[in-house]
């Protein structure tokens, strides 16, 4: 008979944990609560209530739960906040992370399959994860003569240079982690660094494949890079700047594309042959070249191209919306916080709870944020639907597209932006 | 705060223009012109114009460094290059750098560039594109007219007749 443990011991299981719980305590008391007290010497700590938020008060009121909300909210107008979490890369992870899941769900339904079914009991919603984990515990496996430092460094700038681009996208009136003046110019300038780093990364696995993919995926970003630009430049002409916020407050009576429905058109084009999906995704053809760029990729590398790659395709569709479908605006829908909650407390029979430092997020900036996320979401939809429904196409057809059809129409956009704009229609000084 | 940066930007600029340079691998030496590329582009940052910095990295690392990583990628290089190594001529190249630094150096610090006050408001790009539609409107239409030129030459250059029916445009 064979068992799992054949010596065990349950006096030995239970002193393994106690020793493990005397060594946290230990460790913790010696060298976390003076590493703790440490940083936040050091750290420039906010006033929050007119007292200024000392170690020990910070401490005192962690452990209060009725008085760590105004913490948190300091917290929030930190940049760091910002970066790492709520208009920066959380928010954007988790809506790529949602959009895998949708493109997986939705592709089999298209196909009359099931798609991610097991993982997580209901219609697979745990399947996700499950992928995470196996490609964090897979080997990465390095081609023999393949340059190993840009093979390294190519899935990690490829996934920084995403994460730059999420942080022009203004998801909420004043969230926004870099509201630079240029905004846009510096959203084409962040664009022209994923073609170097796919040819880079392509050729340094020193194999077949993915060089094959990663020229032809240099030809299909360089080309459509133009029409792209060119698209974006009726909008800028239209509200007469180019600070991304400054183009959503524009948008508060009627979205652009109203007026400029031939660019957004070009526009959504354009994404499709950047982010390399359906038809355009001859770069990683998997039935011709096998997955192009990324063949020699595996492992964790592979799902940091992977976590790029999503980023790159939110940031575009918040692009989309920002320009053209006037990002966070739209009719109110959030409910106003309940005014006794913040006079009275929160009622619980006998109990009162008065809970300083609510609302945490005001209205306007939960209704933008909802709105933002509904138009961003349908955006991506309609990125996800050709992969169901079109085949791929030759890369003739895709150059002479970009070139000549693209560019053409891009043009006939400008002008019409030109002529709204000098027939006194729209933009500054406008009837409208 | 603007010291430490410039001399950080400093270091990567030269430091990867010499090694563009020096690097007997040609795609490490393209990589190391983006660097200066893109060092350049941050000193624009520092001189508070964020306009020509975007331009700066958007035009040069984002398509002409493009172009030099593909064409080095496309070359044997056996072909194009012969190691010629020549003490004297490495030690001549250095002398003739340092008296073109040292002259131009000279130049830059007589033209009054010490009198320029820091810390002002970026340059705002709206006065740019109106300067170039009035005041230097033709310099805008010289330079249009050169790059048209170009594109029409490089077009007409590259047309090729002989294999324009083998292919499939439909």
């Amino acid at each position: 008979m064979s068992v799992i443990a054949p010596n065990f011991k349950f006096s030995e299981f239970v002193k393994s944990l106690l020793d493990n719980v005397f060594w946290i305590i230990l460790i913790f008391s010696l060298i976390g609560l003076p590493a703790v007290q440490v940083i936040l010497f050091y750290i420039e700590m906010p006033v929050i209530d007119g007292e200024l938020l000392t170690p020990f008060l910070a401490l005192t009121w962690l452990a209060d739960p009725s008085r760590t909300l105004p913490i948190l909210k300091a917290f929030m107008t930190t940049d760091l906040f910002r970066i790492a979490a709520f208009p920066g890369f959380g928010f954007a992870a988790l809506i790529a992370a949602g959009t895998i899941f949708i493109e997986r769900k939705m592709l089999a339904k298209l196909q009359l399959r099931v798609g991610p079914f097991y993982c997580g009991k209901i219609e697979g919603i745990l399947q996700l994860m499950g992928d995470g984990l196996k490609l964090i515990s897979k080997e990465i496996i390095i081609p023999a003569k393949a340059d190993k430092p840009i093979f390294w460094a190519a899935p990690v700038i490829f996934v920084a240079t995403a994460a730059a681009f999420v942080a022009l996208i203004p998801v909420a009136p004043g969230w926004v982690v870099a509201d630079v003046d240029v905004g846009l110019l510096a959203v084409f300038a962040i664009i022209g660094f994923f073609p170097i780093i796919t040819i880079l990364s392509a050729w340094s696995s020193n194999s077949k494949f993915p060089f094959i993919g990663g020229i032809r995926a240099l030809h299909q970003m360089v080309s459509f890079e133009i029409p792209l630009i060119l698209s974006l430049l009726g909008v800028v002409i239209l509200t007469g700047t180019l600070n991304l916020s400054e183009i959503v407050v524009s948008q508060t009576n009627f979205p652009w594309i109203i007026f400029l429905p031939i660019g957004a058109i070009i526009f959504f084009i354009t994404i499709l042959a950047e982010l390399e999906r359906i038809p355009f995704d001859l770069p990683e053809a998997e039935s011709e070249i096998v997955a192009g760029w990324l063949t020699e990729f595996s492992g964790m590398i592979y799902g940091l191209v992977q976590l790029g790659t999503y980023l790159k395709l939110y940031a575009f569709a918040a692009l989309f919306v920002v320009l053209f479908l006037g990002g966070w605006t739209g009719p109110m829908i959030w409910p106003p916080f309940p005014e006794e909650i913040i006079t009275d407390g929160i009622v619980m029979g006998p109990i009162t709870a008065k809970i300083p430092g609510l609302p945490v997020f005001s209205q306007e900036m939960l209704n933008g944020v909802v709105w933002f996320v509904i138009k961003t979401m349908g955006v991506i939809f309609f990125i996800l639907l050709p992969r169901g429904v079109f085949p791929r196409i030759r890369i003739d057809m895709l150059l002479s597209l970009g070139w000549y059809k693209l560019i053409g129409l891009a043009f006939v956009n400008i002008f019409i932006a030109l002529g709204l704009l000098y027939a006194g229609v729209l933009g500054p000084g406008g009837i409208l | 705060m603007a010291d430490a940066v410039f001399l950080a930007l400093s270091v990567i600029t030269i430091g990867s223009a010499i090694a563009a340079l020096e690097l007997r691998s040609l795609i490490y030496g393209s990589i190391a012109l983006m660097g200066t590329l893109g060092g350049i582009a941050g000193f624009f940052l520092l001189l508070d114009s964020p306009f020509v910095a975007m331009f700066q990295l958007a035009v040069y690392v984002g398509s002409i460094a493009v172009l030099i990583l593909f064409t080095v990628m496309l070359v044997k290089r056996e072909l194009i290059f012969k190691k010629i190594e020549d003490k004297r001529r490495k030690f001549v190249g250095i002398a003739l750098m340092l008296v073109f630094m040292v002259a131009l150096g000279s130049v830059i610090m007589d033209s009054g560039i010490k009198t320029i006050t820091t810390d002002e408001p970026a340059v705002d790009f709206r006065s740019i594109g109106a300067d170039f539609l009035t005041y230097y409107w033709p310099a805008l239409i010289l330079m249009a007219l050169i790059l048209t030129g170009s594109v029409t030459g490089a077009l007409v250059l590259a047309r090729r007749e002989d294999v324009e029916n083998e292919q499939r445009t439909d």
